[in-house]
């Protein structure tokens, strides 16, 4: 992400070099006296292994003073700010769906000239990965908030749109009231997106938490950020939710949803499972016309943002 | 094409009647081959190459054609005017990209329509006599497309201006000191960001509607004893007085598909790059439709046009011209995020 992350101080620099330049200048004598005074060499090795210990940057810098020039000041080398505390930037492959422009014939000057836009605006804020499930913090500019700053943490249960009108919903249950916020991911009134949690459901579209019981979509607001890897795939959370009982606001057993993450079989018959399979249309898997293949497309947008991400 | 398969069937007819000839008439089968009236594509009589040599010096010559004329103002331009109070410039042809959202400096979001000027010329010159007696119009065009399909008539207009044919040409009424030499080029940059503008186009047709959908009726309830009446219009007038039904009553009928016109709508950013125009809200049409902006008509929003250029914006005399104008009121996606007070 962005170079400023980093802030470890390599403090080692100034007092290794004191100690590297002494070694080096008693080695120095060590080797033209060798024919005439016979030092052991284990004492050559030491000061060679000390060397070595203590400073690898030193080796650039040997050969003027070999030829017994007085030492000049070799300035410390600039300390490397590395802060642990930040997040490193990502090392996984990942570009946000919003890139991906819908499949419509529209000018793809539009969506290029949307996409310099949205590159603009994640060179000033640091828009994270984050997927559906994922446990966020946004804090957003609000004018009717005290302090003009709400900050609100939830789980991911939808992300939508395309291009500068994205947003993401973000649920959570608050005094036994569920809360559900839809942000704008461009929007200007975001401060700051913070990934508490990284992780991906079974499911792209969580809207049945809604009918689930509350405990599945409650976060605690103070919640610490989880630790991840930035490397391999995405951990995904394998839970099945409990349902409240029937009426949901939508049937989630119809096989339009496609739903993974809900025991069924806690709260449907086997009668009424199969009953749901009435609406299914196994014909269209093989809908050619249905089929929008976007691999080359984001292969050639993931490019187009890196490079610009980097200028 | 339509000519092969033509033949086509003529010669199948042909063979099918020798071979049926013995059995039956073959006056029954001649009837039934209707003779179409056909066109022909450009490319059907001639040969690969000679289609790819026509596409190639085509395209060579708009491109010809378009770079003569991008330095309108070195190639005798014509008496050119003062802005004053009241008049009137010519306005432009745009492509309807798309939608997109903006927020304001307050953190406000709007959505604006993003209009591309493509190929934007000016065609003609129609004088006070020819047009209507009364003011002075320019014949505009936009969007280049193939001579191959126009009529010699059609392509006149765009031969005396040098210019490639227009899929869309439309009228504007100008001022006599807004005059403009056919030929010249047109460009975004011609409306500035903060002034208003009315864009006509033809509507997105809905087919024959009823009233409720065309003209917003009631209609009636869905229960409580309705038989066969939920959409219907009800009455359509009084009764034995005038004994008739006036003419105009609203009525269901084809909808949509009709030139509209969206008035008084802002212009928050133009990207002279690409030739985009932000416009406030919605504008009629589909995407990829061809309309007509131009500087708006409401005496209230008038005061909104302070200097714009005129007659045109010329790209040699404004040469520093930033990429992208902004309004002053919207907020850059290079800025930092809003903080609200």
């Amino acid at each position: 992400m962005t170079p400023r992350d980093k802030t470890r101080f390599c403090a080692h620099g100034f007092r290794t070099n004191s100690h590297a330049t002494t070694g080096r200048s008693d080695m120095a004598a060590c080797v033209k006296g060798l024919d005439k005074f016979t030092f052991s060499l284990r004492l050559i090795r030491n000061l060679q292994l000390q060397n070595e210990r203590y400073l690898s940057t030193s080796l650039c810098r040997s050969a003027p003073e070999s030829n017994a020039d007085p030492p000049r000041f070799i300035p410390p080398s600039k300390p490397v700010i590395i802060d642990k505390t930040q997040p490193e930037a990502s090392k996984r492959k990942f570009l946000s769906p919003e890139f991906i422009p819908p499949r419509q014939r529209t000018d793809p000057v539009k969506f290029s000239m949307e996409r310099k836009d949205m590159i603009r605006r994640r060179k000033v804020l640091d828009i994270p990965e984050f997927y559906v499930g994922s446990i966020l913090a946004v804090t957003m500019a609000d004018p009717n908030a005290s302090g003009k700053v709400n900050r609100f943490v939830g789980i991911c249960i939808q992300r939508g749109g395309k291009g500068l009108g994205a947003t993401f919903v973000l649920r959570n249950i608050i005094n036994n009231q569920g809360v559900e916020i839809c942000y704008e991911v461009y929007s200007p009134r975001i401060q700051k997106i913070e990934v508490l949690k990284l992780e991906k459901r079974l499911d792209d579209n969580l809207m049945y938490l809604r009918d689930a019981l509350p405990e599945y979509s409650t976060v605690d607001p103070d919640m610490k950020p989880v630790n991840y890897s930035h490397t391999g795939e995405v951990p995904v959370n394998k839970i099945k939710v409990r349902m409240r009982p029937k009426p949901w606001s939508k049937r989630w057993e119809r096989p339009n949803f496609d739903i993974q993450g809900i025991r069924f079989d806690l709260c449907l018959t086997p009668e009424q499972m199969a009953h749901a399979q009435k609406w299914a249309k196994p014909w269209e898997e093989y809908d050619m016309l249905k089929e929008y293949d976007t691999s080359q497309l984001e292969k050639e947008i993931f490019l187009e943002v890196q490079q610009e991400m980097n200028k | 094409m339509a000519a092969w398969s033509c033949r086509f069937l003529l010669q199948r007819g042909t063979r099918l009647i020798s071979l049926r000839a013995a059995a039956e008439s073959p006056v029954q089968l001649v009837g039934c081959v209707r003779t179409v009236k056909t066109t022909t594509w450009f490319d059907e009589h001639l040969t690969e190459d000679n289609q790819k040599y026509m596409r190639k010096s085509l395209a060579e010559e708009y491109r010809r054609q378009t770079a003569e004329k991008l330095n309108p103002l070195k190639d005798e331009p014509w008496q050119r005017h003062e802005w004053t109070e009241g008049s009137r410039r010519v306005g432009l042809v745009a492509v309807k990209l798309g939608m997109a959202p903006i927020w304001t400096t307050t953190g406000e979001r709007h959505v604006v329509t993003m209009l591309q000027v493509q190929d934007c010329h000016v065609i003609k010159y129609l004088p006070k006599e020819e047009y209507d007696g009364c003011t002075a119009a320019l014949i505009v065009g936009g969007k280049n497309v193939s001579p191959f399909y126009r009529s010699e008539s059609e392509l006149e207009m765009f031969r005396n201006a040098g210019v490639p044919p227009k899929q869309k040409v439309t009228t504007f009424k100008v001022s006599d000191n807004a005059l403009i030499k056919p030929g010249t080029p047109l460009y975004a940059a011609h409306f500035r960001p903060g002034q208003y503008v009315d864009v006509t186009a033809k509507s997105i047709g809905k087919g024959f509607q009823g009233v409720m959908k065309r003209w917003g009726f009631k209609g009636q309830p869905a229960t409580h004893g309705q038989t066969k009446t939920h959409r219907r219009p009800g009455a359509s007038g009084p009764g034995g007085d005038p004994a008739k039904v006036f003419k105009g009553k609203k009525m269901p009928g084809k909808m949509g598909n009709t030139y509209i016109t969206a008035h008084g709508l802002k212009i928050w950013r133009v990207n002279t790059k690409h030739n985009v125009l932000y416009v406030h809200g919605s504008v009629p049409g589909h995407r990829n439709c061809l309309l007509k902006v131009r500087d708006t008509a409401l005496p209230t929003r008038s005061s909104t046009l302070l200097n714009p250029p005129f007659p045109t914006y010329f790209s040699e005399e404004e040469a520093d011209l930033d990429e992208d104008l902004y309004d002053d009121n919207l907020f850059f996606h290079t800025e930092p995020s809003l903080t609200l007070t």
